[in-house]
């Protein structure tokens, strides 16, 4: 039997209308633990934009000029070739033009301007030894070899960062998974709610012989709807803060560490993608418990 | 129409409702169920719409066993049986007509057809004005017109009614009566719960008799005792 579109919707609306302050409450619940998830997931995605050369223990990075000749680099291969040295990758310069445009996706004008030849390739160190003092004089020995430009070590900042992001995501992440739990059962209870209101229609439905799915389409929507809108919320909420966020950041210049930390505009919709997915989820989970629980034949 | 081969039901706690019960009844019969409060009867009529299963037993429903039906075809045996309650169960936010429609909308019907046949069936019940009230501005006894009106709007086979006229006075009851007579005349089976001894005397139907969920007595064109 074909579900009458218009009665669904019209169902739909008057349940919703009837329990308002509970359905703001779901709504607003399921607002909150996604803007935090939504928060969450771009941090640790520009965090991990910005560290990602820092990645698999590398200590150190020996930026090599980008006119060193081959003899010159594989002198340094082979000075890299030590016990002292756990494992070495080198980048060179297309990748490191990947690496470039990958970290400064959301600048163009800059992209516009750099060609992989004038990008510098480097080896990406990962010593034996991890403590700072023996990072220190492992590095010192590249420094000025012939066709090294520079040798820069992870400092203490960005393994901070790292520490930090670490930390903070979990801790978001498990705040925002018990506020989606608070969210399914808020939800869940609306349209039990709902369902107690209507009790009797139920059953005059269930004596002519209203088949199940009628009975549950307009109670389905009611969750997936409380759901879906506070995604909405939640995506509408991160998109306006981002412009505040960007503009509180220290500038490239003072501190280049957070350049890239504003993830591209790509990342950001899938993120929102996502966001919108899972409060849609979260609605039909409560939905589906409470009609499954409470709409017996 | 109907056939309970040895039904027997019993509720928690062995609480014995039905005991081997068979009975048949055939197409466009009237039959009185009578019998003290407990006897049975209430759960003999929900196991005919399935809204309890038999413990023991088989039970055909227009030549189907409606023990092997799956959960998701109930509903179109329902379709197929009206029902009638002594509190009439009507939504009091819903006009007379709006309580009628909400049977056939919810059933999918389209609306032209909706639109043809309330108004129809509420002259038939004898409530042709009164379709733009709300039930608390009805008798008791128009209420019930309208939930027979909704019971059987959707034209079905058999029509079940559980003691229609036990809140209704007398002269009202015997105008209930009289309709369910009139349905019962346009083919559609009638089984009817009832403790109202002169309607049964009167009308002088078949009478099934239950007593503690035993069939004591089966009589065509019956009296209540």
């Amino acid at each position: 039997m074909p579900i009458k579109v218009d009665y669904a919707a019209r169902e739909t609306a008057s349940n919703l209308k009837r329990n308002f302050t509970i359905t703001l409450a779901s709504i607003l619940t399921v607002f909150v633990s996604l803007f935090l998830v939504g928060f969450s997931l771009l941090f640790r995605q520009g965090v991990e934009k910005t560290t990602e050369r820092w990645r698999g223990g590398i200590e150190f990075i020996v930026f090599l000029s980008p006119t060193a000749n081959p003899d010159q680099i594989d002198a340094v291969r082979t000075a890299l070739d030590s016990p002292e040295i756990e494992k070495v990758t080198f980048v060179d310069q297309n990748a490191a033009y990947d690496e470039f445009r990958e970290l400064f996706k959301s600048q163009p004008d800059l992209l516009q301007s750099v060609t992989p030849d004038i990008l510098p390739p480097s080896f990406r160190v990962v010593p034996r030894d991890k403590d700072a003092r023996t990072v220190e004089d492992l590095s010192a020995q590249f420094r000025g070899k012939p066709g090294v430009k520079e040798v820069v070590s992870a400092t203490e900042t960005i393994k901070l960062v790292q520490k930090i992001t670490n930390w903070a995501t979990w801790a978001i992440t498990g705040v925002a998974l018990v506020l989606l739990g608070v969210a399914v059962l808020l939800i869940l209870n609306t349209i039990r709610m709902a369902m107690y209101a209507r009790r009797r229609e139920i059953e005059v439905m269930k004596l002519v012989g209203a088949t199940n799915s009628f009975i549950r389409v307009p109670f389905m929507l009611e969750g997936l709807i409380q759901g879906a809108a506070g995604a909405a919320l939640a995506v509408g909420g991160l998109v306006v803060s981002i412009p505040f966020a960007e503009r509180s950041l220290p500038s490239a210049t003072e501190f280049p560490l957070f350049s890239g930390i504003i993830p591209a505009t790509g990342d950001r919709m899938v993120t929102y993608v996502l966001i919108v997915i899972v409060g849609c989820l979260v609605g039909a989970a409560g939905a589906g418990a409470a009609v499954s629980r409470f709409l017996d034949v | 129409m109907i056939k309970l081969e040895e039904v027997t039901k019993i509720y928690k706690g062995d609480v014995v409702a039905l005991r081997n019960a068979t009975i048949e009844v055939n197409k466009g019969e009237f039959v009185f169920l009578v019998g003290t409060s407990g006897s049975g009867k209430s759960t003999l009529l929900r196991l005919l719409n399935k809204e309890e299963q038999p413990t023991k037993g088989r039970i055909f429903v227009a030549g189907k066993d409606i023990g092997e039906l799956s959960s998701w075809k109930v509903p179109f045996l329902r379709r197929n049986i009206g029902c009638v309650f002594q509190d009439f169960k009507l939504l009091t936010n819903k006009t007379v007509a709006e309580n009628v429609a909400f049977a056939l909308e919810v059933i999918g019907r389209p609306r032209p057809v909706i639109k043809a046949q309330v108004p129809a069936i509420l002259d038939l019940v004898g409530l042709g004005t009164k379709s733009e009230n709300f039930p608390h501005e009805l008798s008791g006894g128009e209420q019930q017109r309208v939930s027979i009106a909704r019971a059987f709007v959707n034209r079905p086979l058999i029509l079940l009614a559980d003691e229609p006229t036990g809140n209704l006075d007398p002269s009202t009851s015997v105008g209930i009566m009289r309709l369910l007579d009139r349905i019962n005349k346009t083919g559609t089976t009638v089984l009817m719960a009832t403790h109202d001894r002169s309607i049964v005397d009167t009308m002088r139907r078949r009478v099934i008799e239950l007593d503690h969920g035993e069939l004591i007595r089966d009589q065509a064109r019956g009296v209540y005792e």
